[in-house]
Parts: C-alpha cells; structure tokens; sequence
C-alpha cells in the first residue's frame, strides 16, 4: 500500500472580476491522481501557474480541497475532524520555497524548531533540547548557533532549518516545494544531499515540488509533470526523462538549457505562452501550443492514461 | 576591440564606510562576440553591468578605465553619455515588469530611444518600432504597439524590453539575467531569438547569467566571478571541458545533471565573503580544498593556462608548485581527474 494515495483531487478557487463582480472559477487543480510509496520521492514539475504548489497545499489540507480523496496510510484525511488531523499532521510536514519568509524573524533557532514539539506536546523540556540539538547537528548547526536570530544565517543555513522544523516531529512524509528555488547552486547541491542524506537514513516520502527539470531529475524516483492543473504525465523518472511520451513533457526536456557547449541541441520551441488557470482552453489543456494537436485535441479531454506498463500520459496521439 | 575594461573598480558606500565591491576587473568584448559572465549572487556581476553603463548610485567610486570602440567612455560627462546609452549601448534587465512603465503603451517605449537619438519622422519611427516588434517575434504588431505592458505575459514582455535594447541598433548589448524570470519553455523562445539576433548583426553581447546551461546555449567566451573579482577566463567550450580555478569546478560539480540520479553532489563548503571583510590573499581560499600558504597571503595574479585561458590561482604559478614540492602537483593532478 502507497503511503499517500490522491484519488481526482481538486482545488478550484473563486475569484470576483472586476466591480459588480462576476464570478470566475480558477480550477489551479483539476482532478489529480497519484501515489508516493514509503522510502520514495515523488518529483512534480510544471511551469508557473500549473497548480503544482496548490496540489501540496491542498494534499496536506492548508487550503481546503474542493473535491475528492486523500488517503495517508490508508486513512482518509478530507473531511477528518481537526483533532484528527492534528495528529496526522505529526506524519506529514511541509517545506516552503522561501527560506527568508518562512522563519519567524522575532524567534531564535531554538525556539524556531521547538515550536512543533510545544504544539504536540512532545518530551520534556530536557528531551526538548536534546532533540532540537541532534538535529541542529544534522544540518550542520553548532549549538551556539541556535541562540542566534534567522537573519544571521544565510539562505542555505536557513533553508537547513526550515529542513531540521519540518523533521521536528519525526513524519513520514515531506512536501517540499520548491525547496532550493531560491539558492545559489552550490548552496542548492548541499540542501539536496542533506535531504538525499535524511531519506536514507529515515526512510521518508517525499513530494518535491519543483519547476527544475534538472533538479527533479536528480531526486525523484517517480516524476508527475502538470499542465494547467492537471498530471498529463507519471512515470518512473527514467522513463519520463529518457522516453517521454507527452508532447508538453517533450517541449519541456528540450527546453532545458544543457550546462554542455558542446552538445547538439534538437529543440521544440513552443509557440505563446501558458494560458491563464481562469481560462483554460477546451479540450486538451495543451492543445492551444502542442506541435502535434489535431481538430479533436480542441474538442476531447484525453484522459490519463497507461500507455506502457506504468507509463501514464494524457494524449490522445501517443 | 569593440570593448575593453581596464581595471574597473567600483566602490559603494554603506553604513558610512566605502567597501570595495568590484576590483580589477579586465575584460574584452569583440565585435560579434558573446561573453558570459558567471558567479553567484553577490559576486558583482551585475554591478558590472551597471558600472559600463555608468547607472550608478550617487556616491560610487568608480576606477579604471572602460573603452568603447576606442573612445574612454569612464571620463565623459553626464551628457555625452546619454547619447550613447542605449544608442551604441544598451541593457536589459531581468525583471520585464518592473523595467517598464506600467503607464506607457509598449508603441511608447520602444519608441523613446529613437526620438532621442534619431532624426526619424513620426511615421518613419511608427514604422521602425512595427519592424522591431515583428523582428522580436511578437504576434499582431499594429495592435501590440497600443497595448500596455500589464495585457502582456512574461515572455512578451521580455521581447519588448529586447526590441527597446535593439532600437537604435547599439554595437553593445548588455543582458543581466535576461531569463531568470522565466519559465524554460519561453526561456528557450528568448534563448533562441538572443542567438538569431547575433547570427544576423555584428553586436558584441555581455550575457550575465547565474544559470550554467544559459552560457552553454549562447556563449562564446566567459568570465567567471567571485566576490568581485574575476577568477577564470576562457572560451566556453575550454571553460566546460577544462575548468582551472577550484571555484569553477566546484560550480560545475554541484549542477545535477541529466541521467546522474541521487548521487552526492559536489558542494562548496562555507560562505562567500563579505565585502567589507575580503581577506588579504585570495578571495576563495577559505572554502578552497586545495588552499595553500601563499593563497592566504597573497592575491594570486591571473596566470596563463594556454591561449585565451586564464586563471587567478597560486595552484597554477610554476615557482609556487615547485616551492610547495611536488606532492602538491600529484595531489592536484589526482585532484582534477576525480
């Protein structure tokens, strides 16, 4: 059994156009489905505005879906009591994208990673301590350090941090979006390895939310690439990478810039740019940029579907 | 030589006390030639940028000399340089956004620079701005030309701020971090027009970038910086290939690459000095694995590796590496061909 199973997820916001408001739906999740096995990364990737950071958010209800099923361990997390919830929560953290805006400037790094175990109320003060220096020591913190405010630390530290609160509580399962957008490369690699590092050694699931194909490529063990709110490729990441079947998840691998001068580039350039989520073109959702689309692209939505063994892609023509 | 740098220096003051923020900086740029410039944030490439075009804050010191096409554009006055900023020079800045005025249709913008340095007529301008704006790849022009920059996306947005660079044709064009913003597939639409644009004019292009793969696709040549010094030079397949400084291979170690997957990543320990602070030798020796005596004491100069490959380390100087023994040379050789 999957540790986290999401059965036709949806997460649709409504927005008020203009004075006398006229109501518009902004389907940012339209109907995803997926798993993440324990032990395992899932890569999600898609461009701005594909609802990759709602999908998270909605996965660990911090917006509350519109519709459909959320399964951790086997238990239905839509709908559970707060209470509830409060203790799956423990199983389940998240790491934001903004290492700078997600620490309380006001609090020392202490306080900072105690937090979590005050509101599960979690060991005694002296245990407290203990856990918050171990992990201070995983990510690379001497114990001075933790007396110090977020502003003293760099952006990788501080991003180690936001890493060292999530693991707090000791959960299965990590959403990390866009965990190392905001760094510097050689700041990025180290927060990778360390949370290469940390799966390993406690076998955690993560969901790592990027729009680096490169960076996906180097986590994840399964990769979902998105489109306008919807999953129009999952596969294993060998498969996505070497064999892509969708044509946006082909755009999108020859579009990467390929850090070797000397390679021969055959690229598919797309035409225009992302529609808006609060438009989305009939029919396929690609169809308006997809080099292969046909007449019946504008007209049926292709489902997910497997094209080979535990290969899904949403395109009629593949 | 369409551009050569001598030398800059740029100080800034900052809490009352001027830090240096660049320091010799020598650079050139041939005519037709795109060279890139490389470093993380805060290494001062885009205060480069900003010094050769002379778009500083009041209280800058700047030193050395910056020529263009032969003329020491460092000791013009305010004036003259207005005639060649976006005349002969030009820039485009990373955020299309906020580099254009919200309150001015694009026809406007574009059109600006051609006013102030061309004689053209209103409808010869019209015209000219049409041209520009199909030549960068937009879609329906006539309309475009009355529309403001908040109805366009990103990517248009971003190939108005390259039609505005190319109005007057300038010999320069200077690009900070033209695709950052962007998402890669329109990434790979400006990447594209950026090298239609050099197939089909001389210009002479400084491309900063902080993105590897960016100077793999458009470079010729490339510079890359740490805290405000240039520590390599080489042209771009050489620099890939054959990189000297351990700051450029640490770089290029710690980019995950396609087909390599959950392997440890090379990282480079530490952080990057702060201005105020620069030790007295070379600048990366604290995170530097290879870090000898002489490199906390002394700068290193930029020594030759072989034509047009240069490098700022003491691990290259012949009488340094023979000072040190010549463990120092085996280690360094096991070193590179890990």
């Amino acid at each position: 059994m999957a540790l986290l199973e999401v059965q036709n997820l949806k997460q649709h916001f409504t927005t008020k156009k203009g004075f006398m408001g006229e109501k518009t739906v902004i389907k940012a999740v339209d109907g995803v489905s997926l798993s993440i096995e324990e032990g395992k990364t899932l890569g999600v990737v898609g461009e701005s505005g594909c609802g990759k950071s709602s999908l998270g958010r909605s996965i660990l209800r911090l917006v509350e879906p519109t519709e459909g099923s959320v399964k951790f361990n086997g238990q239905e997390i839509v709908g559970m009591s707060p209470r509830g919830m409060k203790e799956l929560r423990k199983e389940m953290q998240i790491v934001f994208q903004d290492p700078y805006a997600s620490l309380n400037p006001r609090n020392t790094v202490r306080k900072i990673l105690e937090a979590p175990l005050l509101i599960h109320g979690t060991g005694n003060k002296k245990e407290r301590q203990e856990r918050i220096e171990s992990l201070a020591g995983k990510i690379g913190l001497r114990k001075e350090q933790l007396n110090n405010y977020p502003h003293e630390f760099s952006g990788g530290q501080r991003q180690r941090i936001g890493i060292a609160r999530a693991l707090m509580l000791n959960p299965k399962l990590i959403i990390a979006d866009e965990p190392v957008s905001a760094l510097d490369v050689s700041v990025q690699s180290q927060v990778l390895n360390l949370m290469l590092d940390l799966q390993q050694e406690r076998n955690l699931s993560y969901m790592f939310i990027s729009h680096d194909l490169s960076v996906v490529q180097h986590v994840s063990d399964k990769v979902a690439v998105m489109y306008l709110g919807k999953v129009v490729e999952i596969a294993d990441v060998k498969k996505v990478y070497k064999d892509p079947l969708h044509p946006y998840t082909r755009a999108l691998l020859s579009a990467l810039p390929i850090p070797d001068p000397v390679r021969v580039r055959n690229r598919i350039i797309l035409q225009g740019d992302l529609p808006s989520p609060a438009n989305p073109p009939p029919g396929c959702p690609f169809h308006t940029r997809c080099p292969m689309a046909t007449k019946e692209c504008a007209e049926i939505v292709p489902p997910l579907e497997e094209k080979t063994t535990d290969h899904f892609a949403a395109c009629i023509h593949t | 030589m369409l551009l050569e740098v001598n030398d800059l220096s740029l100080s800034l003051k900052r809490a009352g006390k001027y830090s240096k923020i660049l320091d010799g900086i020598s650079f050139q740029v041939a005519q037709g030639e795109t060279l890139g410039i490389v470093g993380e944030s805060g290494c001062g490439k885009s205060m480069t940028a900003l010094s050769l075009m002379q778009l500083l804050p009041d209280k800058a010191r700047l030193g050395g000399k910056v020529d263009l096409q032969g003329e020491q554009i460092t000791s013009f006055s305010k004036r003259k340089l207005e005639k060649i900023r976006g005349n002969q020079m030009s820039m485009i800045f990373q955020d299309p956004l906020t580099s254009l005025n919200p309150l001015h249709t694009v026809g406007t913008q574009v059109e600006e620079s051609l006013i102030l340095h061309t004689k053209k007529s209103k409808q010869e301008r019209r015209d000219r701005v049409l041209h520009l704006l199909r030549a960068v790849g937009l879609p329906r022009a006539e309309e475009l030309i009355d529309e403001y920059p908040h109805q366009l996306s990103g990517g248009m947005r971003q190939r108005v701020m390259i039609a505005i660079a190319m109005a007057c044709e300038p010999q320069l064009l200077i690009c900070d971090e033209p695709t950052t913003a962007l998402d890669v597939t329109v990434q790979a639409q400006i990447l594209e027009l950026m090298n239609d644009i050099k197939r089909q004019t001389k210009m002479g292009i400084i491309m900063i970038t902080h993105d590897m793969g960016v100077v793999a696709e458009v470079c010729d040549r490339v510079i890359v910086m740490y805290a405000g010094k240039i520590v390599e030079e080489a042209p771009v397949i050489e620099l890939f290939q054959n990189p000297k400084h351990p700051y450029t291979q640490g770089l290029l170690d710690s980019i995950p690459k396609l087909g390599e997957r959950k392997k440890k990543l090379g990282s480079i320990p530490g952080t990057v000095p702060t201005p105020g602070n620069m030790p007295a030798g070379c600048r990366f020796a604290d995170r530097c694995i290879h870090a000898m005596d002489i490199c906390r004491s002394t700068l290193p100069p930029m020594i030759n590796i072989q034509e047009n490959h240069q490098t700022a380390c003491w691990l290259y100087d012949e009488k340094e590496a023979k000072n040190d023994g010549s463990a120092r040379s085996t280690e360094l050789e096991t070193a590179l061909h890990n």
